[in-house]
């Protein structure tokens, strides 16, 4: 349902001011949104003085650095640092990405960083993801094929394999799936850009064999259809993936097939 | 602890407009504003046959500024909900989906709703005095 508003006891209050002392010369004050479950209350904005001189070039060694140096309880998931886990995935200067794949340069003035939209926040910058994972886990996402399997792998043409180019790439970041006005409002039941782009990525596997099953599935007002290609899915994905066109690809496919 | 107790994150409110969004919005306004507008034309069209009293007090509402507004307002509607709904066409013949042709056909739009708006109305004004 449409809720502009956040419940009660969401709203953001200003939190503390973390100052640096140390004399540095660079600073960026870096607004980070905190709550701590085991105080319970509102949760906060906090503002850290960063000195960019000690700091690495992008927004995850800033938070690291804050973690390490200004203070330790600052909670946020991060891995690989280099964009292929999907850990480190926060709203960061008003659009979703991976903050170990965004610059701080490319921020003017201050940054603030949030944690992904319209989802139950665990502490600070982490989310619980449940919700997504299960959708994800409903589309059934692996081969399926009745056919007895060959002696070797099932073999691909070259064509069909790169129909598999710009899908396979996504690594579940769930920036796209929480950039979505529509899956703010109808989550609960419409599956979302990520969990639809993993759909078609199976859709369009010339080795699966479920396909017809798939789209059947698929084939819901809201599941699918609760897309109305408002695009920010697509616009930000820090793959470079594009969901919108995927889940436009889906909603064909269910068409042509009615 | 369950997570109906845990905060939700904010979302609306922090996050940036972006151009394709703010044009899914805008198609929806334009839709709806049209609604309510083709009740406006209704209400003039009867009125005319309602009897020359009716319809006098009717062209005194839409010949004030306030109903020119309207009519203005209804005729980017019209143009802009057209524009935008060819679009979505071809978005379900999963064709214009690139980032940077969605960005280039919003201006496209907004340039065809804005011109088409101000073409109908020069040629509406220019032959008001035919009439």
């Amino acid at each position: 349902m449409v809720k502009f508003a956040l419940p009660a006891g969401s709203n953001p209050v200003k939190g503390k001011l973390h100052k640096n002392e140390t004399g540095a010369t660079n600073i960026r004050n870096f607004h980070i949104y905190r709550y701590d479950p085991d105080t319970g209350g509102s949760p906060q904005i906090d503002t850290f003085e960063v000195d960019l001189d000690i700091c690495g070039p992008m927004v995850l060694d800033a938070l690291i650095m804050i973690k390490d140096k200004m203070d330790s309880t600052l909670t946020f998931r991060r891995s690989c640092r280099e964009g292929v886990c999907g850990s480190c995935s926060f709203n960061v200067d008003g659009t979703n990405t991976l903050a170990c794949t965004k610059p701080i340069a490319e921020i003017k003035g201050d940054v603030k960083i949030y944690p992904l939209p319209h989802l139950p926040v665990i502490k600070d910058l982490v989310c619980d993801l449940s919700h997504p994972y299960a959708q994800y886990s409903a589309i059934e996402p692996w081969l399926k094929a009745d056919t007895p399997p060959p002696e070797r792998e099932r073999l691909q043409s070259e064509e069909d394999r790169a129909k598999l180019d710009g899908l396979w790439e996504c690594i579940l970041c769930f920036c796209c799936q929480t950039s979505c006005m529509s899956y703010w409002w109808s989550g609960d039941r419409f599956y979302g850009s990520a969990v639809l782009l993993q759909a078609d990525r199976w859709v369009q596997d010339s080795r699966d064999e479920a396909k017809g099953e798939r789209l059947t599935e698929l084939n819901d007002s809201y599941k699918l259809f609760r897309c109305h290609t408002i695009m920010n899915c697509t616009a930000s994905c820090p793959k470079g993936l594009n969901p919108a066109k995927a889940i436009g690809h889906l909603k064909n496919q269910v068409a042509r097939r009615e | 602890m369950s997570s109906a107790k845990r905060p939700l994150s904010p979302h609306l409110l922090i996050y940036k407009h972006q151009a394709t969004s703010s044009f899914s919005i805008l198609h929806r306004i334009c839709g709806v504003a049209m609604t309510f507008g083709t009740i406006l034309f209704a209400y003039w069209f009867t009125s005319a046959a309602y009897g020359p009293e009716a319809f006098e007090t009717a062209q005194s509402i839409m010949g004030s500024w306030f109903g020119l507004l309207v009519l203005f307002g209804f005729t980017f509607s019209f143009f802009f909900h057209l524009a935008t709904g060819i679009r979505y066409i071809c978005w379900d013949m999963v064709l214009g989906f690139d980032m940077e042709v969605a960005t280039r056909n919003a201006a496209v739009i907004t340039l065809f709703a804005l011109s088409m708006t101000a073409l109908t109305w020069y040629v509406g004004c220019s032959r008001m005095g035919d009439l």
